[in-house]
């Protein structure tokens, strides 16, 4: 058994956190907690977490929540990863907090052995999609049959690939089972998992500029 | 029993004639319009009593539909009620001819006027300019009810431009020729002069106390819209998640009742918190909610625990015959997978350019359809046979780890010919 991960766990509400506190295996170790934007900053700034679990709603700060933590800490990506945590289904919560930097998003309906496995993914460096975010992530991008990607520098479409994987974990698959569907490795979907992650913090499509822009997080 | 409460006084829009007072009285008093308004003209030769009367409540009674404020709408209604309803578009569209014909006498009569005063003059003529003046002065109050009414309809507001400043000339026309009658042209021209520069003065140094006036106005008005919000939250939290707490509570060690109370609860939440309620009859995701709601309110799993199912939508549409036939297979795979399968649950519906597909996935131990009798009809019939009739594809995928997905898919109406002459398949079939 390799060494448990640290983690910061930001949240306003102590009830939920102690509940993923709790819920959370052996594979992670709460090593901070944080309820405002500002607490968020300074304790992941001290503590310098391989993974940081983050609330996409927070008090403080200039009402950013979630995304404004990440935005503050930019300058950690390279060694600190955000997973998102959230119960909002609004479009606008995930590409915010997405395209500020997180690595993945998944609701806090999850259970605890699931989200200490996304914590270890996210902290080997891959992207963690919920089912949810991957329908997202088909609305936003198109599902049309002509609208595919023919380059790996096309931001904007996917790949017909990526979208095969993206449809898959909108079914509720696995990486691993998407990988026995596709006959491809596990390694190759976190590939494609990735590049579609780098797509939506990077494309400038109509769909995702225009909930940035309305949102004035561009 | 309970006296009728009489309606509050309201200027109504709909069924009025000149600025809706006696409909309104007619209404709050609850007589017929017909006798208050011959009231008032009989009350007419009585020192103008009573034009000056409906005048009066012209300008004090506000604008409204007595009938919309007598009857105190839920908050989640009024949140929900289109802004604009047709029938008020319409009264908004339609040209005030009435208001034009007047404006087109009163500006006909002034040049007459004129010309008569620049030919001929006629000596004792007071009385026309003093008409005229208070011509003038009504046109510009009858935008009194533009101001009222809160909407920035773009017509409205330029009409009620065009009534102020054609107001406004009639009115300095009547002044002027009242004022004026035995001076000099020229005199006439440098004391109008005179007068528009006092008057621009006056409105110089009034503009800004107007223009705080204007802003504070906006701030109340947001100020009050926030509140209306935030009560409107408040009820909608009271009428439904302290209810649902309250059952909660007293219903604590009924483990499988509190989980379904609990979700029940949370998927009333979402669908209000985020979700943007579609027209009934033009969403064939709000039907797949609305089922799935259905199935996790009244199913339990294979263990008798509450039923959760995960549901992911991309794209939607209006629903169609084909759409039906493939949501009602879904239910049915739904069933299934809560029945025999184990959680977690998930569908998975996604709307194309030419085709609708579903997934349902379980992760139960799965069966063989083929090991299935022939003549049990469950998931031949009501779900690959219905969709299939439909011009569109069923398959049932057992996977080795465990789990079964049954995968749907039908062309969407408008975009297959073949799912035209589908109907009458289907007769034959069923």
């Amino acid at each position: 058994m390799s060494e448990p991960i640290d983690v910061v766990l930001v949240d306003d509400h102590l009830m939920f956190r102690a509940g993923v506190r709790a819920s959370l295996d052996e594979r992670v170790n709460v090593v901070g907690e944080a309820e405002t934007v500002e607490q968020a900053v300074a304790v992941v700034r001290e503590r310098r977490p391989p993974v940081v679990l983050l609330d996409v709603h927070l008090p403080g700060g200039n009402g950013g929540g979630g995304a404004e933590v990440i935005r503050l800490c930019q300058d950690l990506l390279a060694e600190t990863r955000f997973l998102a945590l959230s119960v909002s289904d609004a479009a606008e919560d995930v590409v915010a907090v997405i395209r500020a930097g997180a690595r993945g998003y998944v609701t806090k309906a999850i259970s605890g052995a699931d989200l200490s496995a996304a914590v270890q993914q996210v902290a080997g460096g891959d992207a963690v999609f919920s089912p949810r975010l991957a329908g997202f992530v088909l609305d936003a991008f198109g599902t049309a049959a002509g609208d595919v990607a023919t380059g790996d520098d096309e931001l904007d479409r996917l790949s017909a690939r990526e979208r095969e994987v993206m449809r898959l974990i909108a079914r509720g698959y696995s990486y691993r089972e998407v990988a026995s569907e596709l006959f491809i490795s596990i390694k190759t979907v976190e590939t494609h998992v990735s590049a579609v992650l780098r797509k939506l913090q990077l494309s400038s499509r109509h769909e995702l500029t225009r909930w940035a822009a309305a949102r004035r997080l561009l | 029993m309970q006296t009728p409460v009489r309606p509050p006084l309201r200027r109504p829009e709909r069924g009025r004639v000149l600025g809706g007072v006696a409909a309104g009285l007619a209404a709050h008093l609850g007589v017929s319009v017909r006798m208050v308004r011959a009231l008032f003209v009989v009350l007419t030769p009585v020192a103008l009593f009573g034009p000056l009367l409906y005048v009066f409540w012209w300008v004090t009674v506000p604008l409204g539909d007595a009938a919309v404020l007598a009857g105190v709408k839920p908050a989640h209604q009024s949140r929900l009620a289109p802004v604009l309803s047709p029938a008020r578009v319409q009264q908004l569209r339609r040209l005030p001819w009435g208001q034009i014909a007047v404006g087109t006498g009163l500006v006909v009569a002034a040049i007459a006027l004129l010309l008569n005063r620049s030919g001929s003059s006629i000596g004792s003529s007071w009385l026309v300019p003093v008409l005229l003046l208070i011509a003038g002065v009504a046109l510009a109050w009858s935008q009194l009810d533009a101001v009222q009414k809160e909407r920035k309809v773009e017509a409205r507001n330029r009409v009620s431009v065009l009534r102020l400043v054609g107001g406004l000339v009639i009115a300095g026309v009547g002044v002027l020729l009242l004022v004026g009658k035995e001076t000099e042209p020229a005199v006439l021209v440098q004391t109008t002069v005179a007068a528009l520069a006092v008057l621009a003065g006056v409105a110089l140094v009034l503009a800004p106390w107007w223009l705080r006036l204007v802003r504070e106005l906006g701030d109340e008005r947001t100020a009050r819209a926030r509140e209306s919000e935030r009560a409107d939250i408040a009820a909608h939290l009271h009428d439904s998640v302290l209810q649902t707490l309250a059952l909660i509570r007293s219903r604590a060690d009924d483990a499988t009742e509190v989980a379904r109370l609990a979700r029940a609860q949370e998927r009333e939440l979402r669908a209000w918190l985020y979700d943007d309620r579609p027209e009934p009859g033009t969403s064939v995701v709000a039907v797949l909610r609305a089922t799935v709601a259905e199935i996790e309110d009244t199913r339990v799993g294979s263990e008798g625990e509450a039923v959760t199912i995960d549901v992911v939508v991309v794209g939607d549409c209006e629903p169609d015959q084909n759409t039906d036939a493939l949501l009602q297979a879904t239910r049915e795979a739904l069933l299934n997978a809560v029945r025999h399968g184990r959680p977690p649950v998930s569908c998975y519906l996604e709307v194309g350019p030419t085709g609708v597909e579903a997934f349902v996935r379980d992760r139960g131990t799965g069966f063989d359809l083929d090991a299935v009798p022939s003549d049990r009809f469950g998931v031949r019939e009501s779900i690959l046979g219905r969709v299939r009739r439909r011009g569109g594809t069923a398959s049932v995928v057992c996977k080795d780890g465990g789990g079964t997905e049954v995968r749907l898919q039908v062309p969407r109406a408008g975009a297959a010919t073949e799912a035209a002459d589908q109907p009458e398949e289907r007769t034959m079939q069923s």
